[in-house]
């Protein structure tokens, strides 16, 4: 059931932290993942979401239903925090069974409901152990499945994964969206970490200061960022000083750049970004040299395993390449369409 | 270092080991150590009906401060635990800390005070007995919760059964109830040690008839070594014990 954020405000008693105008609208089995730095915000909206705070401002409404005068139990949203929080003095059963319980359900169906989650989570078997007897990752997907088992109107995810060894956070990233899609529920999930957001999500909120700053699809956010901050918080970027000195081009310290953006006039200012791992290189010296080619030696070598990442000096300043390359390139090409032109006001 | 340790621990131990061998001496005056055996002594511990009489009332005073201290103890230190604003979950604490730091002399002169008025004549009952050990060991047991509670992470605990539809009192009785009962047994076990042994507090506020053991305890020197020597024992035991719950309960908690 959708849930709908609508211009939320709310601060946190005697602090200035906290969220302020956020409008958000997950549909039907969709998930869209809130990101941002730690203090942004983004766990704030979860607990204004869930009732452990009410919006100073603003409406919050679950399949069309303003939900700020409800209790959190009475709201039926399933949570999973970030530590899990199961409960220590009941087995793996009797935690996914808990909502039931607290519903009045019969004891044979509360424990046959429970063991059928837990199937669907791929505990089977389980149920009778000590939660503290089960791995990480095993702990995880109980806290899912008890936050799922009295079918919530929605699911809340504060940052789950981030307790987990880096192997098994991405292993667990496709169980959370295998089971989410199989609920087919609208699901909110919190994160700090922009891999796991842009993998997981179907539309990624990026937070700051208490605000949303963009919502889209992982691509759009990644390739069109609106900020600065948004384009180095979802990934690694060069970013140079510009100005509009024609249709199409734009002058940076590095030189003179054609790109596709419409939209500027000469004598804009702008900030112009280029992911890394979208230049193109060249290893010999090329006799047509396609646009915005610079050539010019790496500097700086980084070896990451799967990726290089390499600072190539060209004119003083030094654009950052990533490639799976092996051998140094004497020059690089920027594509006109890896130019993006932000707004330049924003110097974060 | 070891000599030293050693030394220490027969200077602890040696007056325990002194009292135990004289518990079972028939005659023991002027000399190091007491000479021929007897069980005598324990008997007349038993049978002595003002000794029988002030048992009797420490069980009950201990039993009266375990209960009240859960009834209290519990929504307190849940009252403290889930107070929201910082300042206040301090203040709490010190004031529950109040009577660690103030000297049991100052509170039973106090009690003396209030309690020997003619509004409030309640100074000799039992009840004010076990209302003066309950203000004694509350703050023990209080400290012993508070502490389980933060490592529990009791306020997320609550926080995800609320998520899941539980109403307070579900969340009471199903997560922070039985949360916390190791740390509840072993505070109430502490509890219990001390208000076994306690003799100042009850030595100024019990009545005649409602004096416990260790004030009782205090006669027995005034007559035979031996009868003095088993009926310390026999606390001694007491306290060993419920020590000893508290050792083991504490221990249970941990592997929890």
């Amino acid at each position: 059931m959708p849930i709908h954020f609508d211009a939320v405000s709310f601060t946190y008693p005697g602090t200035q932290t906290g969220v302020s105008g956020v409008d958000l609208m997950v549909e039907d089995g969709e998930l869209v993942a809130l990101i941002g730095p730690s203090g942004s915000g983004k766990s704030t909206c979860l607990k204004l979401l869930a009732g452990f705070f009410r919006p100073d401002h603003g409406r919050i409404n679950v399949d069309g239903h303003d939900v700020d005068t409800l209790s959190p139990e009475r709201r039926k949203l399933g949570m999973v925090f970030q530590n899990y929080a199961l409960f220590p003095h009941m087995s793996t059963r009797d935690n996914v069974a808990y909502p039931l319980k607290v519903r009045g359900a019969a004891r044979a169906d509360r424990r046959r409901t429970a063991d059928d989650m837990l199937e669907r989570v791929g505990l089977s078997g389980l149920g009778d152990r000590a939660t503290k007897t089960l791995s990480g990752g095993q702990q995880q997907r109980v806290a899912l499945a008890r936050a799922l088992v009295f079918e919530p109107r929605a699911l809340l995810l504060d940052e789950p994964l981030s307790a987990l060894d880096a192997g098994l956070r991405v292993a667990m990233r496709d169980e959370i969206r295998r089971v989410q899609r199989d609920a087919g529920i609208a699901t909110i999930h919190v994160t700090h970490d922009q891999e796991e957001a842009l993998s997981i999500a179907d539309r990624v909120a990026v937070m700051s200061d208490g605000k949303i700053v963009q919502v889209g699809r992982p691509d759009e956010v990644y390739d069109r960022p609106r900020t600065r901050f948004v384009a180095r918080f979802v990934g690694q970027a060069n970013f140079w000083p510009g100005t509009v000195c024609g249709p199409y081009e734009v002058d940076t310290p590095i030189g003179r750049l054609s790109h596709l953006q419409e939209g500027s006039r000469p004598g804009d200012k702008a900030l112009v970004l280029v992911r890394p791992e979208r230049l193109d290189l060249y290893f010999e010296d090329c006799k047509t040299p396609p646009p915005n080619y610079f050539k010019g030696r790496v500097s700086q070598d980084r070896f990451l395993g799967s990726i290089r990442r390499f600072d190539f000096a060209v004119e003083g300043t030094v654009i950052r390449v990533e490639t799976r390359d092996r051998a140094a390139p004497m020059a690089v090409a920027i594509p006109p369409d890896a130019v993006r032109l932000l707004p330049p006001g924003d110097n974060e | 270092m070891r000599a030293i340790t050693g030394a220490y621990l027969l200077y602890l131990a040696a007056p325990i080991l002194l009292l135990f061998v004289g518990s079972f001496g028939a005659t023991w005056t002027g000399t190091l150590l007491p000479s021929g055996f007897t069980t005598e002594w324990y008997v007349e511990v038993f049978t002595d009906p003002s000794f029988r009489r002030a048992f009797e009332t420490s069980l009950i005073v201990v039993l009266c401060t375990c209960v009240l201290n859960t009834l209290i103890g519990l929504p307190l230190a849940y009252a403290i635990n889930s107070a929201a604003r910082a300042g206040v979950r301090t203040a709490a604490r010190i004031v529950s800390l109040m009577p660690i730091a103030v000297p049991e002399l100052v509170l039973a002169f106090g009690f003396i005070l209030v309690f020997s008025s003619d509004t409030l004549p309640f100074l000799g009952t039992t009840w004010l007995l076990v209302l003066a050990h309950v203000v004694l060991t509350l703050p023990y047991l209080l400290n012993v919760l508070l502490a389980d509670m933060a490592s529990l992470g009791l306020e997320d605990l609550e926080r995800v059964g609320a998520t899941l539809g539980a109403s307070f009192k579900n969340r009471f009785f199903d997560i922070v109830v039985p949360g916390l009962q190791h740390s509840l047994m072993s505070g109430l076990i502490t509890v219990a040690a001390i208000s076994i042994g306690e003799f100042q507090l009850s030595n100024l506020v019990a009545g005649f008839l409602s004096r416990t053991y260790p004030v009782v305890l205090l006669q027995a020197f005034y007559g035979a070594t031996g009868f003095a020597c088993a009926a310390t024992v026999v606390l001694l035991v007491l306290a060993m014990l419920a020590a000893a719950a508290g050792a083991l309960t504490a221990r249970g908690a941990q592997t929890r």
